[in-house]
């Protein structure tokens, strides 16, 4: 059984926004990414999880019991942060957290110091009130309070935002230790980074459906790899250019005369081909550009990113 | 004369917070980029180059002009977007970039709406109700609408998605390529990667370095390959080689080594008798670049704390 599921997922808010048909599970000890830009669905997936908001059509399930129905059951099992905090009123911070630890009914001190410790919430930012503290400040207390009841799953919408890079990193090792304790984790966010380093594995959600869902290593570990090389003479970046010609095994994916360089895709499988070729034509540089989360992602939105994410 | 001079700049706020005799200049139709932890004094920078503060000694400079004295005088060239926007009380974006170019003497609004459709802005928003993306663009808008020389920006992408984040860069981008001269804080190192000519990094108020990025970063004369073969004897025998191996993974046939790029030659002559699995470059990143610095300078203190 899925930890978490998503299946079939429908909510149409009109005009094309909202979710359709959104299907994804989660299983235990996994870290799953979600990627969209703001309006692709993200936090309506997210909000119908944490039962907050009734489907259309489809089901979501934590630990295979719907959540709309059910979402009290899961206080104490589930962490979450939320895309976009507000917190009450006229509380301090430690008010704050032990009003969230009544509701989760878990009082785990040890976890909650140990968090505090963890992203440096000292007793003085604590006893100040929550409106007053800054936007990093209330990121690393919405981060405490879904991380102190030590719950098994979590459910984390845009943790990180505005947090600066220690933070950051901080975030991605503690990520990395839940995992290897088990918990089950679904991680929304806009820094690809943060998703390279923690993620199993990885949707992307545009205008509400999922148009993309892979193992986050396959990615990494892709055969299809992309070099720049760079010529010494014109009559090298020629000569390459001829044998390429084909394209079967090296394919030419851009070059310049002017520059005489050459972008090139060569499948792992033929790398001893390439490299019986260069050992041949003297070459002043050779570099590998990756293929990023980032390029990757952009791909599916580049067609029409003027209009994406506006308003 | 540069186009930002900062000397000796120390604003102290007491309990080691603030900035500390920070030296900077950046020249016109420079791109630099400013990073450094929360609290680590780069809005307290900024601020003192838009002339808000008082130095508690040194001085800011922007066009010769000594900022603090000068602020409403240089405000005219400088396109600011500050870290925390704060609209005055107005009903709609229309009307606070109104009321903007009014305070420019701007009449010729054809830039400003480029951009507004650039970024896909509707502007007649209200204010208050704004999504952060949203204030974002208004305030970009706002800061460029005058074709300022000088652009300020304190952090103006955190919190965006890919997307606005894209628009956004490319605009500045752009702005850098007409001459302008930028100086743009941020937390994420790989857009100061794609944009700046310099990044500057900044902690506990300290200026603790900065990288050329096409010295530094981009065009370094070395580079790290990762090379993994098919079998066991070729990955012993290439170790046998003289090759500079700066990491070695028995456990999958693999070494990662380092070259100067005109030994490339060599390296392919070399691999060429052996079965090679893959190739791929470790690539040389600021991040590796900043932390490298960090490393060593503590290396350096502690050495320093051991002599004495």
């Amino acid at each position: 059984m899925s930890v978490i599921e998503v299946k079939d997922l429908t909510k149409d808010y009109g005009s094309g926004r909202g979710v359709f048909d959104v299907s994804f599970a989660i299983n235990q000890g996994e870290v799953f990414g979600f990627l969209g830009p703001n309006g692709a669905g993200k936090s309506t997936t997210i909000r119908h999880l944490m039962g907050f908001s009734k489907p259309q059509k489809g089901e979501t399930y934590i630990l295979g019991m719907p959540t709309f129905k059910n979402y009290y059951k899961f206080l104490s099992k589930v962490g979450y942060i939320p895309g976009e905090i507000a917190l009450p009123q006229g509380l301090t911070g430690w008010q704050f957290i032990r009003m969230m630890q009544n509701m989760q009914k878990v009082h785990n001190e040890e976890q909650l110091s140990k968090m505090l410790k963890l992203f440096e919430l000292d007793d003085v930012v604590l006893k100040g009130e929550t409106k007053r503290m800054s936007l990093g400040v209330k990121r690393k207390l919405a981060i405490v309070v879904a991380f102190m009841s030590d719950p098994d799953i979590l459910i984390l919408d845009e943790p990180t935002s505005g947090l600066d890079p220690v933070m950051q990193e901080v975030f991605i090792q503690l990520i990395k230790n839940e995992k290897e304790r088990g918990k089950t984790i679904l991680l929304s966010s806009h820094i690809f980074s943060e998703v390279d380093a923690t993620c199993d594995r990885i949707a992307i959600i545009k205008d509400g459906k999922i148009v993309s869902e892979f193992i986050a290593n396959d990615l990494k570990h892709a055969s299809t790899k992309f070099y720049k090389i760079d010529f010494l003479s014109k009559v090298d970046y020629q000569e390459f250019n001829k044998i390429c010609k084909d394209g079967k095994i090296i394919k030419v994916l851009d070059k310049s005369e002017s520059e005489l360089w050459v972008y090139i895709a060569v499948d792992d499988k033929h790398i001893n081909l390439l490299i019986e070729l260069l050992s041949y034509f003297p070459v002043k540089e050779f570099s590998n550009i990756k293929e990023t989360l980032e390029d990757y992602f952009m791909k599916f939105y580049k067609e029409d990113k003027d209009f994406g994410g506006a308003l | 004369m540069e186009t930002i001079e900062l000397q000796n700049l120390t604003k102290d706020y007491g309990e080691g917070r603030g900035i500390f005799d920070v030296n900077l200049t950046i020249k016109k139709g420079e791109m630099v980029g400013f990073v450094g932890t929360n609290g680590s004094g780069k809005t307290t920078t900024i601020r003192n180059i838009m002339g808000f503060l008082k130095p508690t000694s040194g001085k800011a400079y922007v066009d010769g002009l000594e900022t603090w004295r000068n602020a409403s005088e240089i405000a005219k060239h400088i396109g600011y977007v500050p870290g925390e926007i704060a609209f005055p009380d107005l009903p709609s974006g229309t009307a606070f970039l109104k009321s903007q170019a009014e305070f420019y003497g701007l009449k010729d609004m054809s830039f400003a709406n480029s951009l507004i459709e650039k970024l896909q802005l509707d502007p007649r928003a209200n204010l208050k109700r704004m999504s952060k993306g949203m204030k974002q663009k208004t305030a970009l808008v706002a800061a460029l609408m005058n074709n300022p020389d000088i652009l300020i920006l304190d952090e103006p992408t955190t919190g965006l998605d890919p997307l606005m984040r894209l628009a956004f860069l490319d605009i500045i981008k752009q702005e850098h390529k007409k001459g302008k001269t930028i100086f743009m804080s941020s937390h994420l190192f790989n857009e100061m990667e794609d944009t700046c000519d310099r990044v500057v990094l900044i902690d506990h108020g300290h200026i603790i370095a900065i990288a050329d990025m096409d010295k530094d970063v981009r065009n370094r004369p070395c580079k790290d390959f990762k090379i993994e073969f098919k079998n066991k004897t070729d990955y012993e025998k290439f170790k046998k080689l003289k090759y500079k191996i700066i990491r070695d993974q028995e456990q999958y046939n693999q070494v990662t080594i380092n070259i100067n790029n005109n030994e490339i030659n060599k390296l392919f002559k070399s691999l060429h008798n052996y079965d090679v699995k893959f190739i791929a470059e470790v690539k040389y990143t600021l991040e590796k670049h900043f932390k490298n610095i960090l490393i060593n300078n503590k290396i350096m203190e502690n050495k320093f704390k051991e002599e004495n």
